[in-house]
């Protein structure tokens, strides 16, 4: 489905008198910037870019578009990375960062009900002002969207304890490919009338629907928190660290890993002073009352060095609880500052699964001559395989993508997923029937075509 | 059309928007073209010829950006911002592109002798002779011109200073306003001519000095009184005590990592008050207010809104281009705050004290 140039002329005209024409672009130049989101090596073209600012121009948007069978592209602020907002057969880029108003959050209900385009980290500070806590906390969230998090089912940091962005949506209006508008949840804790839209919305990925409002759910803010670290000689002893931990009837609010190759560049970049000769490193933390953290972070404690952590370090201030987060903020940066292309997955694998996962990685990563680092969601076995290459080497980048098909067959193998928080998007498309099966992918198909019955919404990707 | 930028330099960004939120322009008008992101991809777009040198929308967002570098702490892969910027500029104001304002104002400052000129008729820090071996105190081009009461407030600040009478510009306005290469041989000349290390009441030409020359040699003024760690200012017991802010210069911030130590020395001499936005570029942006006055006054507008509200006596700045755009925004609301530069503030003149 591509559209002649006197179509999309003809369509500009009518989405001018919709949205504004300052709201409308179709300039060479802007049009080069949203050919791309966060995702390396992939790119579209779109042939024009659209800002509406409320629902009815949405639906109107999408009208149009779906009379003249133009593909429409939502997009949040293009910080995913499995191409889910690249336009892969053209058409409009339909950016909702103009609608950014958070118009409610209530102590009484426990909800915030905003629009799409509101930062992640806007809503969490308008909680905490409240003394209450959103907890999805994508390492994107200070840029990322709402809308984009709900679309992709972002996961984040807390997600051990609290769940992913699937666990606090109450409630979504949004826009059909035909333009009606739907609500589906609202503020209610209980309501099971009519099948569950709003979860089939989360992580829909732009296929089936243009959200425009949520409501979503918040929680009365913990009262204290508290972290550590643990060094361990192998990778596989930090996964039994991790059993014993949970085993304990402890549930840490974060359990981050780091492997051996992304200890050594995140000490290389940013001199913390980590121990670059240990095999893994381990992050812990946990909130809440605190005596229950105090108590929980020593349960931790005991167990890594029950399974022969080699050092285990409670920070005693906030100066060294925020050293100790900075080792795991600092992977990405420290990774990409070795090569110019870096490229993150985010295979997914059981707890039990994780240390022969990683050194699967470990294996191939040596057979294909690449260097991967990995790191990740220790707690629930989200893994972040990143390969750090020259993009201008051609046999590197054929390398790499082969590579990470042979990393998704192995998480697949050990009953996994090929992406447990970035979405399925362009990249993983190829994989997917692999993971779930061709009935289930045919079902995938017919509830697209019954939601976007000309195929409009984000070609190309999930349900195409 | 390759060669224009550093492979090096634009192969870093990653794409991952982080730099979007702290964009001022981007801010300002929502699309991607002209967030740091999407004026790398612009870029990337001309060096691949994807893009044409004459396509509109490279030749705006080369001349919107602000160039206040607000994007480089924030990026997680250290994208040099600034330094592509300077190569961008380099490149689309060569030769006729450039705007004539813009002509006049660098001739004026390109040679000592022009820039000596412009401080004649003023009064600045008394010029000892000759160029010993330094510390030594920067003049400025604009500054020297415009505020002469600066560098005599920080030459009593800091007296161990001596203050060369010819030293030329720093080059950093030809740096940033596409004439990278006198840029960089201005602030060569001047390093040349004050040997040493050279203290700087301008946060835009500490950052450029710096640049070439190499941080050891530079201090920005707020620096050098805070490594020399005195006591007290003089000028300390001022009742009652004033409440003062700040606006940071964005190239001192951003580039050096400069913003701690002017906020300390202004809590010791009055009550320091945090504006939501004095990390934000407050518009001038060099040559910015004089190209695009429109767009630098919608930047200024939330500054001197923040200003109001927090009912400031005075708000220190620490570079020129920001006492002008500051002063007069100022004056425009009639807001009874004074625009100072940290060194007055410190010494306390009124900005037209009799000389020591
Ligand atoms: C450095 C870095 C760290 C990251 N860390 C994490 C992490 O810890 N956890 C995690 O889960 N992800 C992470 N991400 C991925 C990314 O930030 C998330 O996927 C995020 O939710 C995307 O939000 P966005 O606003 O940028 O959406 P976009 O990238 O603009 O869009 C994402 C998808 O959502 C669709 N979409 C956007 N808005 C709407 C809407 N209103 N209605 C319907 N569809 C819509 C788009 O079509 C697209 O398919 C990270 C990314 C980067 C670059
Ligand atoms: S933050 Fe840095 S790496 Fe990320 S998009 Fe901006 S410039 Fe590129
Ligand atoms: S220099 Fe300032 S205005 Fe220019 S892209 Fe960076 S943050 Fe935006």
């Amino acid at each position: 489905m591509t559209a002649t140039s006197a179509e999309i002329d003809r369509l500009l005209d009518r989405l001018e008198q919709v949205v504004g024409q300052p709201n409308v672009r179709a300039d060479a130049g802007a049009l080069v910037t949203y050919a791309t989101d966060a995702t390396p090596l992939q790119r579209g073209r779109p042939d024009l870019v659209v800002l509406p600012a409320n629902t009815e121009e949405v639906a109107a948007v999408l009208t149009l578009a779906n009379d003249a069978r133009v593909p429409v592209i939502p997009r949040g602020s293009g910080t995913n990375l499995s191409g889910g907002a690249v336009p892969l057969h053209g058409g409009i880029v339909l950016v909702l960062t103009r609608m950014n108003r958070l118009l409610e959050i209530s102590e009484s209900d426990l909800v915030a009900v905003c629009e799409p385009g509101v930062r992640t980290i806007e809503l969490g500070e308008a909680a905490a002002a409240k003394g209450l806590l959103y907890p999805p906390d994508p390492g994107s969230q200070s840029t990322a969207t709402i809308g984009g998090n709900v679309a992709e089912c972002a996961g984040g940091l807390r997600a051990l304890k609290y769940g992913v962005t699937r666990d606090y949506v109450l409630g979504v209006q949004a826009v059909l490919a035909t333009g009606e508008v739907i609500h589906s949840g609202g503020r209610l804790v209980k309501d099971v009338a009519g099948y569950d839209l709003r979860r089939l919305l989360c992580g829909s990925e732009g296929t089936l629907a243009v959200m425009t409002e949520l409501t979503l759910r918040l929680l009365p803010a913990p009262e204290s928190s508290g972290t550590g670290m643990a060094y361990f000689s192998a990778l596989g002893d930090a996964a039994r660290a991790v059993s014993r931990v949970l085993a304990s009837g402890v549930l840490p609010v974060t359990l981050e890993f780091l492997d051996r190759v992304c200890i050594s560049a995140v000490e290389d970049f940013a001199r913390i002073g980590l121990d670059t000769g240990a095999g893994a490193l381990l992050i812990f933390g946990q909130d809440g009352d605190p005596h229950a953290v105090e108590r929980d972070l020593g349960r931790i404690a005991q167990a890594c060095e029950a399974e022969g952590a080699t050092e285990v370090r409670i920070a005693g201030s906030p100066a060294e609880a925020a050293t100790v987060l900075e080792a795991r903020r600092a992977v990405l940066p420290s990774l990409s500052r070795l090569e110019p292309l870096t490229i993150l997955e985010d295979a997914t694998v059981p707890r039990s699964r994780i240390a022969e996962m990683v050194e699967h990685i470990q294996v191939l990563a040596d057979r294909y001559g690449l260097k991967i680092g990995t790191f990740g969601h220790a707690g629930d076995g989200n893994l972040h395989p990143t390969a750090v290459l020259d993009p201008a080497d051609e046999d590197a980048v054929r390398r790499a993508h082969r590579v990470f098909g042979e990393i998704f067959a192995k998480a697949i193998e050990l009953e996994g997923s090929i992406t447990g928080e970035h979405g399925v998007g362009i990249v993983k498309l190829p994989h997917l029937e692999r993971q779930l099966g061709a009935a289930h992918v045919a079902l995938l198909r017919r509830i697209k075509a019954a939601f976007d019955p000309n195929g409009i919404l984000n070609p190309g990707k999930l349900g195409s | 059309m390759s060669g224009v930028f550093t492979p090096e330099l634009l192969d870093r960004c990653i794409s991952c928007g982080f730099c979007l939120p702290a964009c001022p322009t981007y801010g300002l008008t929502g699309v991607e073209a002209s967030s740091p992101r999407g004026r790398i991809n612009l870029m990337r777009a001309l060096e691949t010829g994807v893009l044409p040198e004459d396509d509109p929308t490279v030749l705006e967002e080369s001349s919107f950006c602000l160039g206040c570098r607000a994007c480089e702490p924030v990026c997680p892969a250290g994208v040099r911002y600034g330094a592509l910027l300077e190569e961008w500029r380099d490149h689309m104001w060569r030769r006729r592109r450039r705007p004539w304002r813009l002509k006049a104002l660098l001739w004026a400052v390109d040679r000592p002798s022009r820039v000596r000129a412009l401080g004649l008729p003023r009064r600045h820090a008394h010029a000892t002779r000759r160029a010993r071996g330094g510390p030594h105190l920067m003049l400025g081009c604009f500054e020297r011109a415009l505020y002469p009461e600066v560098s005599r407030s920080a030459s009593r600040l800091a007296p161990e200073l001596s203050v060369p009478s010819v030293q030329g510009c720093c080059g950093a306005l030809h740096a940033h306003n596409g004439e990278l290469e006198r840029g960089n041989a201005l602030a060569r000349e001047l390093g040349e001519a004050l040997p040493g290390s050279i203290v700087t009441t301008a946060g835009g030409c500490a950052a450029h000095l710096a640049g070439v020359l190499g941080r050891e040699r530079v201090r920005e003024l707020s620096q050098w009184l805070a490594d020399r760690g005195d006591a007290e200012p003089p000028g300390v017991s001022r009742s009652p005590r004033q409440r003062i802010g700040l606006q940071d210069s964005c190239h001192l911030r951003n580039g050096l990592g400069v913003y701690v130590e002017p906020r300390e020395l202004l809590a010791r001499v009055g009550d320091y008050v945090e504006l939501p936005s004095a990390a934000v570029c407050c518009g001038a942006a060099g040559t910015y207010s004089i190209l695009r006055p429109d767009d630098s006054a919608r930047v200024l507008n939330r500054h001197l809104d923040e200003i109001a509200d927090a009912d400031l006596d005075v708000l220190a700045v620490l570079n020129p281009g920001c006492y002008r755009q500051l002063e007069q925004g100022v004056r425009r609301r009639r807001l009874r705050t004074r625009v100072m530069h940290l060194a007055e503030v410190l010494v306390g003149t009124t900005g037209a004290a009799p000389g020591p």
